[in-house]
């Protein structure tokens, strides 16, 4: 510390003229002659001071030509009495008075000198000093202004050795020429993918660079609430494009007897479920690992059948899954489809290059360039090489990467078409409306283009009668969606198959909202209505074009340019009317997938429902801005996660603990929270160990699961727990110590549904108003015995349970859910209005230590180590360890034992932490918020089955299912009730 | 669909267990989930009430009050399904109670049809997702101020 204080002082002094200082001096003369001719140049400017000096302050100048000291003495001394004795007899009243003007002109210098590196304006006071006074010198009063355009220079000069200047940029005229801005977006594509709507989602939202795309997060204008209003009452509009479509071909029975291996029947309807296979509904799916049912799960996926074609055994079947699953999945489905070969010659190039020269190709045709004045510049550039290409798909995968995999044994094909499709998703009961709005079953052609020969796809489909009639009974159907109130009628899952007009042809002037029409649902035919809704669409009419790869590359390579698509618009007569004739390439083939809504729970059922759009690729924004124009509501990534907590569903990466991809998010997500936290000054973080959360920036699964083994295993009551548990985190970590080789069964998230069901049935209240005691007489109900035999089964498991508070309070992520004392629920029944228990404060241990090392960095390292009381064989054996390693590890030893305590942070190994607080935690809220649909926080997680179970023995009929929830940043309990939903 | 809170206006039908309705269709209880739709929801004008079961009977009555006097309608539809139905007449009768006689009723009765699905919950596979329809009965009450002839 002093050392430093030193540095500053001589920083200080650096500029000090050393001639104030006498060094001690025999005699007067001497030292006064010394100063004298230390100080020529002063001359005249001393002059007319030196006969003042002296007169005014004839007795501090005796003061200090005291023999004995050096430089200067402030204040009397105690040995002071030796003045008079050494006092001269006389004084030389020249060398005086130039020792005096010498000492002037120092004292003057130093203090018109700025001392260290403040800059010019610091001089200013403080009212007269201006923003921005550096970077703009006229700022500045004038007389300061040189100094500082000098002082200005030279720290430019500075900047500039340090760092070389950045290649001179072309301006800004020529940065945003079309072929140079294309290249630029190529350029910034070649690390995250971007989606065909980036450009427009890059000028309203805020953008996250996730999974290697970028996506957009949140819109940068406020519309929380009108977002969820338009999910519940209008449409909100979503870009979903970066999931992952998979596409597998091969024979029926050979691919479902391949996928029977990732699925089980146990969770639910696979992918083999009837009506899913006949192509008329989309299904979703939990994939595990090939035969590995409960303890290996990867994800969920959602997929669909295309519709049997007459006489054929070939299916195809797309797969849609999540970028962070796909990584996952495709290995895996190579494995079970034992499709190993990958297919790279004539797939790898006809994969990439065709769509990079696709685009340019319509631009090259003679029509579309009726402007003379463009030709001399693109002549200019097919001089230098080939135009900028618009990519369109995968711009990061390398072209030799291959896409497809071939089985030699039974004939399967995977197809990995990431980007090829893209996916929009409407949500909100008037999705049907904005999309009978935007799009239009196809027109067909006359009898003059038919006779054309020409490589587009529709006139060849137009010829052939036996597709003209399904087309005309797909746009029937269609049609019959005017008739609709509410998206929400239609049967879940439905899919829909289509052929329409480019929706850009018909886009609206201005923003219109799209409403349903009474008049036009007046005119659909009752009795055809009806049968859409009890049945849904029939399976012909499930099939589409876009299917099949060639159609969607000729519907891709012979898109109509903006460009030319405006010069339409502009020798339309009328302006704003439709398009017509409409052009020959204007036909795309779509497919319609209805989304259920809310399925579980009893309240807001089918909220959230809609319809997704998939289209062939490069028509992404065709399709969006006229969507935009019906008057939807955009939202990103984070809107989606509210859809999905509404619909109480869980939300892919986030609320799959047990998935590999759940398990990165958790960390990536711990990371981000950690350093968040410390970016605040640590007075002002929260201290978590004194509000008694164990880990407020995750959720120790493994670890709850295994401590609720152990208690239930010793078949723990309310009382009893809280010992127990101390005993078994110490076995635990001294176990975990000792033998991490020891192999642990991990944690599962129970999907079973036959289990879910007993347990969700055993949650309910039985005698509570307005709910029936439905079914209960077929389950067993719950008992000792029935609890044992259950988690003989699943004691490792966790289950998602759905959480909604019972008074007020608003759930936050990794908020605890904890067991309600007897106590606590009796005050709960005597007075509604109380809101809760409080945890009493906890003691920090670890913040004396923190500040022990703080005093003393060299000891740290290990009393960092020093054992506290819970944690004692623990940090012993780390210690013993410690000692063991050589000293090269040391400085790393320190350096993580400093970044383990933190200030408010639990260090590892964590406590127990089902018995940590003064109620006993049985899991954590993953995603929490209050819920406009409810008018309550409600939230969504995780317990471990044995805590519950243990709960659910020992609390009273009327109290079933009731638990306490608690924030991090709080210690106020809240109660709450848990449902899980099947 | 100017009124935002349209989730929570809709009647939710509450009636009896579902499959007391139609015996003919035999099920097994176990293999299949019950999942019943809303019910068809018409565009609805400022002045329709739906009333439902959830919601607080003095908040649906104070807002019929609301649209009633400080809302300028002459008259007001109020909408009753299922286990609702009581409820609305009650809605009705109150506002008519409390306006002294100023107001008039005039019910209409209707059946409403409604979906439900049923998911084969059967590990097999080879059910065929079945969707029934039942009816129900409903009530809309006109509450309005005679004319003044």
């Amino acid at each position: 510390m002093s050392a430093a204080k030193v540095k500053m002082r001589e920083k200080k002094m650096r500029n000090q003229p050393a001639s104030v200082q006498y060094p001690s001096s025999s005699s007067n003369v001497e030292s006064s002659t010394q100063n004298g001719a230390d100080a020529p140049g002063t001359g005249e400017n001393a002059d007319p001071l030196k006969g003042g000096l002296s007169e005014v302050h004839p007795s501090t100048e005796r003061k200090k030509k005291t023999p004995h000291q050096s430089g200067w003495v402030r204040g009397h001394h105690k040995d002071g009495g030796g003045y008079t004795k050494e006092m001269p007899k006389y004084i030389t009243a020249g060398a005086f008075a130039r020792a005096r003007a010498a000492e002037v002109s120092a004292m003057l210098k130093a203090v018109r000198k700025t001392t260290s590196s403040s800059h010019v304006f610091e001089a200013l006071p403080k009212h007269m000093r201006r923003r921005a006074m550096s970077h703009n010198t006229k700022r500045l009063p004038h007389r300061l202004r040189e100094v500082a355009n000098r002082m200005r220079e030279k720290s430019l000069q500075a900047g500039s050795k340090k760092k070389k200047e950045p290649a001179k940029s072309k301006s800004r005229k020529a940065r945003r020429r079309h072929g140079n801005l294309l290249l630029e977006f190529n350029r910034r594509q070649r690390k995250n993918i971007w989606l065909e709507t980036h450009i427009w989602h890059a000028k309203r939202f805020h953008m996250v660079k996730k999974w290697g795309y970028c996506l957009g997060d949140r819109p940068t204008y406020k519309c929380y609430r009108a977002c969820y209003r338009a999910m519940s009452s209008h449409c909100l509009l979503q870009d979903l494009s970066y999931y992952c479509c998979i596409e597998l071909q091969g024979d029926e029975d050979k691919l479902v007897a391949a996928l029977s291996q990732l699925t089980s029947k146990e969770a639910g309807p696979t992918f083999a479920a009837a009506l899913c296979l006949s192509g008329r509904r989309q299904g979703s799916v939990m994939v595990y690992r090939a035969g590995r049912y409960p303890s290996q799960p990867l994800g969920p996926v959602t997929f669909l059948w295309r519709p049997r074609t007459q006489g054929s055994m070939h299916r195809q079947l797309w797969i849609w899954a999540h970028p962070t699953l796909k990584q996952d999945l495709l290995p895996e489905l190579q494995t079970v489809c034992q499709c190993c070969e990958a297919v790279i010659p004539p797939a790898a190039p006809v994969e990439v290059n065709p769509t990079l020269e696709a685009d340019s190709e319509p631009e090259n045709t003679p029509e579309a360039k009726p402007v003379p004045g463009t030709k001399r510049k693109r002549s200019r550039k097919d001089a230098t090489g080939p135009p900028a290409k618009k990519i369109l798909g995968d711009g990061t995968r390398l072209p030799s990467t291959p896409v497809s995999w071939r089985s030699s044994s039974n004939g399967i094909v995977i197809n990995d078409l990431t980007m090829e499709i893209v996916r929009y998703r409407l949500i909100g009961p008037q999705s049907h409306s904005v999309l009978v709005d935007t799009l239009e079953a196809a027109t067909g052609c006359d009898e003059v283009q038919k006779s054309q020969t020409c490589s587009l796809w529709w006139p060849q489909h137009c010829s052939d009668e036996a597709k003209m009639t399904l087309h005309q009974q797909q746009a029937d159907i269609f049609n019959i969606l005017k008739g609709i109130y509410s998206t929400a009628e239609l049967p879940s899952g439905t899919v829909l198959g289509l052929t329409v007009d480019d929706p850009r042809l018909t886009l609206p002037r201005k923003r219109v909202k799209a409403l349903p029409c009474v008049k036009q649902a007046q005119e659909v035919d009752e009795e055809k209505r009806r049968k859409l809704m009890l049945e849904g669409v029939p399976e012909p009419c499930c099939q589409s074009f876009i299917w099949e790869q060639s159609v969607r590359d000729n519907v891709t390579d012979n898109k109509i340019s903006e460009q030319e698509l405006n010069r339409m618009r502009s020798e339309v007569l009328v302006p704003g009317s439709r398009l017509s004739p409409t052009p020959l390439q204007g036909r795309v083939p779509i497919l319609l997938v209805h989304q259920p809504g809310k399925q579980v729970g009893h309240e807001m059922s089918s909220w959230g429902a809609g319809w997704d759009l998939l289209l062939p690729k490069g028509w992404g924004m065709a399709f969006w801005i006229p969507l935009v124009y019906r008057g939807v509501r955009i939202g990103g990534l984070n809107m989606s996660l509210k859809h999905s907590q509404n619909k109480a569903a869980p939300h892919f990466p986030r609320d799959y603990p047990d998935c590999p991809a759940g398990m990165c998010f958790q960390e990536e997500q711990e990371a981000e929270l950690l350093d968040k936290f410390k970016r605040h000054p640590p007075a002002k973080r929260t201290n978590y160990i004194k509000h008694g959360c164990v880990a407020p920036f995750r959720c120790p699964w493994q670890q709850l699961a295994e401590e609720w083994e152990i208690i239930v295993q010793e078949g723990g009551s309310q009382a009893q727990i809280t010992a127990q548990a101390d005993a078994v985190t110490e076995e635990r970590t001294s176990q975990q110590a000792i033998s991490i080789t020891k192999p642990l069964s991990r944690f599962t998230v129970l999907r079973n549904r036959k289990a879910l069901r007993l347990l969700s049935a055993w949650c309910r209240p039985t005698t509570s108003k307005g709910q029936r005691p439905c079914r209960v007489g077929e389950l067993p109900p719950i008992s000792c015995e029935a609890v044992t035999s259950f988690l003989s089964a699943h004691a490792m498991s966790l289950v998602w349970v759905h959480v909604s508070l019972l008074s007020k309070g608003k759930p936050e992520y990794h908020a605890m859910l904890c067991v309600p004392t007897p106590e606590d629920l009796k005050a709960l029944g005597n007075r509604q209005g109380t809101g809760g228990p409080q945890e009493p404060p906890h003691r920090d241990h670890f913040k004396s230590r923190i500040k022990r090392r703080k005093k003393d960095p060299k000891k740290a390292a290990t009393s960092s180590v020093t054992p506290d009381k819970p944690d004692g064989k623990e940090a012993e054996l780390i210690f013993a360890s410690d000692l063991d390693t050589n000293a090269s590890k040391d400085p790393k030893s320190f350096s993580e034992s400093s970044s383990d305590l933190i200030l408010g942070l639990w260090p590892d190994p964590l406590p127990s932490v089902a018995s940590h607080c003064s109620r006993v935690t049985v899991g954590w809220v993953t995603q929490g918020d209050f819920s406009m649909s409810a008018g309550c926080g409600e939230a969504l997680g995780f317990v471990s089955v044995a805590g519950l179970l243990n709960t659910l023995l020992n609390q009273t009929s009327e109290h079933k299912g009731k638990l306490l929830l608690r924030n991090p940043t709080s210690l106020h309990y809240r109660f709450a009730k848990i449902n899980i939903e099947v | 669909m100017t009124e935002p809170r349209n989730p929570s206006m809709s009647s939710i039908p509450q009636t009896g267990p579902a499959h007391t309705d139609s015996p003919a269709v035999e099920m097994d209880p176990v293999e299949y989930t019950l999942r019943k739709r809303l019910p068809r929801k018409l565009p609805k004008r400022r002045n329709d009430v739906y009333v439902n079961m959830k919601t607080d009977f003095r908040a649906q009555l104070a807002r019929c009050q609301k649209l009633l006097e400080g809302g300028g309608h002459r008259e007001i539809c109020v909408h009753g399904l299922g286990l609702a139905i009581n409820r609305a007449i009650n809605i009705a009768l109150q506002l008519q109670a409390s306006s002294q006689g100023a107001l008039q009723l005039a019910a209409n009765t209707s059946t409403v049809e409604l979906v439900d699905d049923l998911e084969p919950e059967d590990p097999d596979e080879a059910g065929e997702p079945m969707t029934r329809t039942r009816n129900n009965s409903a009530i809309h009450i006109k509450v309005f101020y005679p004319d003044a002839q």
